[in-house]
């Protein structure tokens, strides 16, 4: 699978992290939200429920799965 | 142009009746770029998911929503919010979402659950109760646990509640004209506005007395520091309060009404959401944050509960440069409206969109569906919004069935101020479940 996240919309809430904290870290940005960033565009299959855990658990609906 | 207007105040007065009827009106009669007047100011209301995209992912300086939204500056004070810059808004955002963050969450799921227990333990096996009430009283609570500390809630409350009621009155329609105004309305909540100032003020400097750190946000804003390593002021911190305050409070209190209401209205839908609360809760003790992460049909019956009743209903764009979106240009100085209130009801996602389904198909696109807003304003609450009603339900779900007591067509929509809310008296009946 190939993970997305569109910037312009994350908030930094950081939800993605505790569900899969091998393929997302919210980085700190002074001044303005903070924002994820992907660890690993293509994480291993055995990961495939945490991410799509991170998914549906974003407030802002930032992370797209595709698959390859 | 949306017909009916008047000479001079345009559709200012229906829009002060009732604002979402207004916006589904001119949707209904002019499609996805309705125009509206209101004394003068011309409103374009936006609809279809695509160009809704576009004017959440629009940058500031072209759709300013502090230009649109100084209403609120003698609410939330000067320098705050939509009284401040740009980018120090930016940061004190920033500073709300921090006090919200899944670390924070934790201890406020634990505080949201035991207010809900202490609660519903004097309810016994059966009653009627006026539930909008109730929930006022019980996000009334947790609120002020979760923001100000137990011994806030415990003392003070109660003031709180009614202080934040004025302030809540004076957001009127008519305020979106003029909110300085010679209206009783507005010294009144200038008044009711300083006296808030004085009991949060009185909090912090007794907390800075003692030393003593809480697990709660009024903590992190006194913690937090704007990027040149500076504090919140006092000043500020009060507006901070204030700000998510008038952000949960009325938003959550009238969504949980709105979700007992339609478990009542929708018996089957009550019985398979409390088959699945039993499966992961036993109804002794509080729930904690893991186990309220995932409930899907509550949390369907919920998104759709937001859908057909979004709290707000109402969220404004000024345009400062030409926005040109769809082959349509807005012209600098229109004003753009957003209704999640008529979005929510575009048959072009949701099919019979009056018609109560938590089970329906939802769009995939994600401006289809924006009970928080859209784009780089959405809600930075939601997650703790959802926590919370989340919570009360399983609390009560658990224990007690509902029914209406009057005719289930008589629940509706009501707008008294710009916040969406049930009609009152809103009554239900609740009987202990079997188990």
């Amino acid at each position: 699978m190939r993970v997305k996240v569109d910037l312009e919309l994350c908030q930094g809430h950081a939800l993605c992290q505790e569900e899969a904290p091998e393929v997302f870290r919210v980085l700190e940005r002074p001044g303005t939200y903070d924002q994820v960033s992907l660890l690993d565009e293509h994480p291993p299959e055995a990961l495939r429920a945490k991410v799509e855990s991170a998914a549906r658990h974003c407030p802002n609906r930032v992370i797209r799965i595709e698959e390859d | 142009m949306l017909s009916g207007a008047k000479p001079g105040t345009g559709h200012f007065e229906e829009f002060l009746a009732h604002p979402a009827l207004l916006m589904l009106r001119a949707w209904r009669e002019c499609g996805d770029f309705a125009e509206f007047d209101l004394g003068g100011m011309r409103n374009v209301l936006v609809v279809g998911a695509d160009p809704l995209e576009a004017v959440f992912r629009a940058p500031d300086d072209q759709l300013s929503a502090a230009e649109a939204y100084q209403y609120m500056v003698p609410i939330f004070g000067a320098g705050i919010q939509f009284g401040a810059e740009l980018d120090m808004e930016r940061q004190q955002v920033k500073m709300q979402a921090t006090a919200l963050r899944p670390d924070r969450m934790k201890g406020y799921a634990r505080i949201i659950a035991e207010e809900v227990e202490g609660w519903i333990r004097s309810w016994g096996d059966e009653g009627e109760l006026d539930i909008h009430h109730e929930f006022k009283e019980l996000v009334l609570r947790t609120s002020t646990h979760c923001l100000l500390g137990a011994e806030f809630r415990d003392k003070l409350s109660e003031e709180f509640g009614a202080l934040l009621h004025d302030l809540e009155l004076a957001v009127s329609p008519s305020s979106v004209l003029d909110p300085y105004g010679a209206e009783e309305i507005f010294a009144r909540r200038d008044r009711s506005r300083a006296r808030l100032a004085e009991l949060v003020t009185h909090v912090i400097q007794e907390r800075r007395r003692s030393g003593a750190s809480h697990p709660d946000m009024l903590q992190v804003f006194m913690e937090v520091e704007y990027l040149d390593g500076s504090k919140l002021s006092d000043t500020e911190i009060v507006g901070m309060v204030i700000w998510i305050m008038f952000a949960g409070f009325h938003t959550s209190s009238n969504t949980a009404t709105w979700t007992a209401v339609e478990l009542a209205r929708h018996p089957a839908h009550q019985a398979e959401v409390a088959r699945e609360i039993d499966g992961i809760y036993d109804g002794t003790g509080a729930l904690d944050f893991a186990a309220l992460r995932e409930i899907p049909r509550l949390e369907r019956f919920v998104f759709e509960v937001l859908r057909l009743h979004p709290p707000l209903v109402t969220l404004m764009r000024r345009v400062r440069r030409d926005f040109e979106v769809a082959g349509h240009v807005i012209p600098a100085g229109d004003t753009i409206a957003i209704s999640p209130y008529v979005t929510h009801r575009n048959p072009a996602y949701y099919a019979d969109p009056e018609r109560f389904d938590p089970d329906r198909a939802y769009p995939e696109h994600v401006f289809a569906y924006i009970p928080f807003g859209g784009g780089r304003r959405k809600c930075v609450g939601n997650a703790f919004a959802l926590l919370q009603v989340k919570s009360i339900f399983c609390a009560l779900l658990a224990r007690y069935e509902f029914e209406g007591v009057d005719p289930p067509e008589s629940y509706r929509d009501v707008m008294p101020s710009l916040i969406l809310q049930v009609s009152e008296p809103c009554r239900l009946r609740y009987r202990r479940r079997a188990r």
